[in-house]
């Protein structure tokens, strides 16, 4: 107990020891309070030592982040001079004009064709097809799988899944797939379960972990530039997608009714389930031996096909967008243009970032540096988003309210569910004055 | 009390005003309080009530339009809306008698010699002294089916406490009660200990039954102090948001603050938001006026 | 009670202690949970079944203090040996201890900073709220206030609605004036939500204290200002002790408006401890340790004021 104490108080000297956090940098960087931050922390730091300029990432919880952020551009806050935002707040921050139009940095410096397409398309350009571009493509990301390699290299299993569904077991190319073996691994009696999918509908990971299914299935949400939404989102290649993503639910271990990346990669480290869906941002804790005792059999995949050969995925990810009210926007610009050097984002994806770059995402040095690089890039090619439009949080509203009654909650059908999607959507629309 | 006293104390009177006047002291010991808390809240509520009218979302530019009491009319006209309510409600009333019943029930226990007792009732007041978020994580924790230790201890199995749409709002409930039935016991326990010790003794020569004695001395004794509590928890349970949202996200335990959350914040609808928060606040208003009136009219038995 | 005379109270008296006694275990298993769990290797904190025995380790709380990420590569055999025995634990588990590029320095959590806003917010907002609703309670206990049913509930009032729609308004205001990311805007913040608090309790508390003392000390020649310090004052002292305790404890754990209102310079700690739960998977140790630390301040607090807090609570004794 002595012991005990000592350490605690040798802990709380440490605390008191360590370098005060000296505020007096010229540039900062807001972001949520992840791995990825750090790692631009320190490739800032070596910004620092070339410029003598220092840039600090100030960071704060996911679940807070979005908040904390509006609330700042809302009041015209310069407390940030750059922010690392989500590309759903494309729409509502630069139509409520809190970002610097980014458009003739981005066509001076030819970004359309540096960074990869998707990335393009989705973290900087507002509205869609306008050739406006509000940030710089920084952090990649999209949903990818990981599985337990031991399992699926099971003799034994593999002679009885091949015995069950005639075809052999291995990381699934099909959604079909993907059930099957979700199925057949899901053995409540042995705490072993098939699969770990998102179902929190707090926010946007629920309707994120449905998106993969919908974009595979070849629907998609609306027409983003008439904002049609019936006879897409409600299609019945979309009802066969939330179809299938209900009876990936029925797969799943008990008590996974809101869970986002944390619980799915705990499904993996508790040795819960076969496969998890999760962003490929969270998956080098799943490397970890310290973190993962299953480190050496975790392998990765990327998001299955659907029914008709489509292969999408939900996005995640960010870009750089420099904030109206800063007051060091020369500053940041040149920040920026350091950013976006070939050498600056082959060091970011050195240290650990995503890099949005096509050279370094395509060079077979990026390909090869993680067991799951591969499924990284490949997935980047194939990426859709859900709506950017300013009101875009009324729309994940109402796929919240739908959605999760009827694949958790078992209530209705999935034609229903989605009809009625269609029609709020069509209202918030219509209430906001979009194609019509 | 001799009236006279109260004559003695009336402002007007300056019987025994030495140094300042009464009048002087009351100004100086309340105005400031008053004014202070009327600065503070009068720009919020007006900004509030302005807007209510208007679509204003505070994440644009774009100025906000009058639209009179349409904001109000749709709110009252959205089924999601109404459940938030009926789920509100319900949580109230679970929370709240949950935290009365255990609260007072620890209190009576308590109200006896015990060995240890300032030490066991510091003791009991741990859970209130914990933060919202971190106790919402950490029962999310215990709770869990798969690692947690209450399925474990209690041999429920997998028994889904959270993942149940029927339990979740319970289970939300339970961790409302554990942290704040302390609160509810520590002033239950300062209304027990001030009835005076003559009336058990008189209750007792009448050879009257614990359950007459209960019920004739000791809860009306106890009442005022009792409201107090039960309307300061009733108050923070109708407010309940980050427990409940990190515990569950169940549509079933859609709580009013969890919805006005999503909507000041996630979504941005100023204006709408505005008008739900006025709904609310009429509600709570007109229920804490209820309880005042009943806490009034106990004081004055 | 005092005297237990019977067989059959005797008994009654045994089997409330042995209620008590399991009330108390219910009541902390979960808090004893934390503490353990502040004190394991991150691998056992969701063991099933659980582990209850274990060698404990400082590790978590060497983690809550430093700034960490993902180790992605291991060091060498040479730079680990030449790390300090902290630094050590922090790569044992998984980790790496981010430094200062350029001085080499660790870099801090943040969280030292923070229980530190804590602690001077907290503090000095309690202080106020307590004096303030002291007086205030006083006020409308001894004198005729015009419409003081109505005064009081426009106190209380000011307690009802929910943080979420005070807070955007509250930002504006605080910006225009300058009082966001400060100490003085919270601990201003602080004062008025717990002041409605205070004045209500402080009035339960004084409306006990019988006017003949003070009547005694007019009679005496006392101002009533002298009356109030030197004969109510000390009487109310009790119940002022418990309602800071109150006070002390929300203001402590306020999260909502210390998220909103404060960035790097004021922010206190109750918004950071659930932020561990970052990068993918949570540590439930280090969450564990921060919760426990932060416990202790409100927890000695408490504790030391049990003996005020047990007889402030029985402001009614004098009625015996």
């Amino acid at each position: 107990m002595k012991k005990t104490m000592n350490g605690m108080l040798a802990g709380v000297a440490l605390g008191a020891l360590t370098a005060p956090a000296a505020w007096a940098e010229d540039l900062v960087i807001f972001w949520a309070e992840w791995d990825p931050a750090n790692y631009l922390q320190e490739l800032a730091n070596e910004y620092e030592e070339e410029t003598g300029i220092s840039v600090t990432v100030e960071t704060t919880p996911w679940a807070d982040f979005q908040t904390k952020a509006f609330t700042e551009f809302n009041a015209r806050g310069s407390a940030y001079d750059m922010i690392v935002g989500d590309s759903q707040w494309l729409g509502a921050a630069s139509e409520g004009g809190h970002y610097v139009d980014l458009t003739e940095f981005f066509d001076a410096n030819n970004l359309g064709e540096v960074m990869a397409p998707a990335t393009v398309k989705y973290y900087a350009e507002y509205p869609g097809n306008s050739g406006t571009y509000w940030a710089v493509p920084a952090e990649g990301d999209a949903v990818g799988w990981s599985y337990r390699k031991d399992w699926f290299e099971d003799p034994a299993e593999m002679t009885a899944f091949k015995e069950k569904y005639g075809y052999d077991l291995a990381p699934p190319a099909t959604w079909a797939q993907l059930t099957d073996i979700a199925e057949f691994f899901h053995r409540p009696d042995e705490n072993r379960y098939g699969i770990a999918i998102y179902t929190d509908n707090s926010y946007d990971a629920m309707v994120m972990g449905v998106e993969n299914a919908i974009f595979s299935y070849g629907a998609d949400l609306g027409n983003f530039e008439t904002y049609e939404v019936d006879g897409y989102v409600n299609s019945p290649k979309a009802v066969a997608a939330l179809e299938n993503y209900k009876k990936l639910y029925g797969y799943t271990p008990p008590g996974w009714a809101k869970t986002f990346f944390v619980e799915n990669n705990q499904a993996i480290t508790e040795g819960l389930v076969a496969m998890s869906m999760n962003y490929f941002a969270f998956f080098p804790a799943l490397l970890n031996e310290a973190t993962n005792p299953h480190a050496a059999n975790t392998g990765f995949f990327a998001n299955p096909a659907g029914p008709d050969g489509d292969q999408f995925a939900a996005l995640g990810g960010q870009g750089i967008s420099v904030v109206k009210y800063s007051e060091n926007q020369e500053e940041s610009m040149k920040f920026l243009e350091w950013f976006i050097k070939d050498e600056t984002q082959k060091r970011w994806a050195e240290l650990g970032g995503y890099t949005a770059s096509a050279a370094v995402l395509e060079s077979e040095e990026f390909r090869k540096a993680t067991p799951y690089n591969e499924a990284f890039y490949q997935t980047m090619f194939k990426v859709k988003d859900f709506w950017a439009v300013p009101e875009f949080a009324e729309l994940l509203t109402s796929a919240n309210q739908r959605l999760y009654p009827f694949i958790i909650g078992d209530q209705g059908s999935a034609q229903e569910t989605l009809d009625a999607l269609a029609a709020d959507w069509k209202e918030t629309f219509k209430k906001y004055g979009r194609g019509q | 009390m001799p009236s006279e006293v109260m004559t003695r104390l009336d402002p007007k009177s300056h019987a025994a005003a030495k140094g300042m006047s009464d009048l002087s002291i009351r100004n100086l010991f309340i105005v400031p309080t008053i004014v202070f808390l009327i600065v503070f809240n009068i720009f919020p509520l007006l900004y509030s009530l302005g807007y209510s009218f208007t679509d204003f979302r505070a994440s644009t530019n774009a100025p906000a339009n009058f639209v009179g009491l349409q904001n109000y009319r749709e709110l009252l006209n959205d089924p999601f809306i109404w459940k938030n309510f009926s789920i509100t409600a319900k949580y109230v009333l679970i929370s709240v008698t949950g935290q009365v019943i255990v609260g007072f029930g620890l209190a009576m226990l308590l109200n006896r010699s015990i060995p240890a007792k300032g030490l066991i009732t510091t003791l009991l007041l741990l859970p209130m002294m914990l933060s919202m978020a971190v106790v919402g994580l950490f029962w999310k924790l215990l709770y869990d089916p798969n690692f947690g230790i209450i399925n474990y201890f209690l041999g429920l199995g997998k028994f889904e406490w959270l993942a149940d749409p029927d339990m979740a709002l319970y289970a939300i409930a339970i961790v409302d009660i554990w942290m704040w039935a302390p609160f509810v016991m520590l002033l239950s326990l300062a209304g027990l200990s001030a009835v005076p010790k003559h009336l058990y003794e008189a209750a007792e020569i009448d050879r009257a039954g614990s359950f007459y004695t209960f019920f004739r001395i000791t809860l009306p004794l106890v009442a005022p102090i009792l409201m107090i509590a039960i309307i300061f928890r009733t108050m923070e349970a109708f407010k309940t948001f980050d427990l409940a949202y990190v515990l569950s996200s169940q549509p079933n335990t859609e709580l009013i603050a969890i919805r006005l959350y999503k909507m000041a914040f996630q979504e941005w609808q100023t204006g709408m938001s505005s008008a739900f928060a006025y709904i609310v606040l009429i509600m709570v208003v007109a229920i804490t006026n209820i309880y005042v009136k009943y806490l009034n009219k106990v004081k004055a038995r | 009670m005092a005297g237990v005379r019977t067989p059959r109270e005797k008994w009654t008296n045994r089997t409330a202690i042995a209620a008590v006694f399991l009330a108390l275990i219910i009541m902390l298993t979960p808090i004893y949970w934390i503490t353990a769990t502040a004190f394991k290797p991150r691998n056992l904190a969701t063991t099933i079944p659980p582990t209850v025995f274990f060698t404990p380790e400082v590790s978590p709380f060497v983690k809550l203090f430093t700034k960490r990420s993902q180790l992605r590569e291991q060091p060498t055999q040479e730079e680990y040996e030449s790390a300090p025995w902290w630094e050590k634990m922090v790569v044992d588990g998984g980790e790496k201890v981010v430094r200062n590029r350029k001085t080499g320095e660790v870099r801090s959590s943040g969280y030292s900073d923070r229980f530190k806003n804590s602690l001077i917010v907290s503090i000095i907002s309690t202080v106020v709220a307590v004096c303030m609703g002291t007086l205030t309670a006083y006020g409308f206990s001894r004198f005729k206030v015009k419409g003081e049913d109505d005064w009081m509930f426009f106190i209380l009032s000011t307690r009802m609605l929910p943080p979420v729609v005070v807070a955007i308004p509250m930002f504006l205001m605080y910006r225009v004036v300058g009082l966001n990311d400060t100490h003085l805007g919270l601990i201003i913040l602080y004062t008025a939500f717990n002041l409605s608090f205070a004045v209500w309790i402080m009035k339960g508390f004084i409306d006990e204290i019988p006017k003949e003392y003070e009547e005694a000390a007019l009679v005496d020649g006392y101002t009533r200002m002298q009356a109030f310090f030197k004969v109510v004052l000390p009487e109310a002292l009790t119940g002022m002790a418990a309602t800071a305790v109150f006070c002390f404890i929300t203001a402590w754990n306020e999260y909502a408006f210390a998220l909103i209102m404060t960035n790097r310079n004021a922010q206190t700690a109750p918004p950071y401890i659930p932020s561990q739960v970052g990068s993918g998977l949570p540590d439930w140790t280090v969450i564990a340790a921060g919760t426990l630390l932060f416990l202790i301040p409100v927890a000695i607090f408490t504790f030391l004021l049990r003996n005020h807090l047990l007889r402030g609570m029985s402001f009614g004794a004098i009625r015996k």
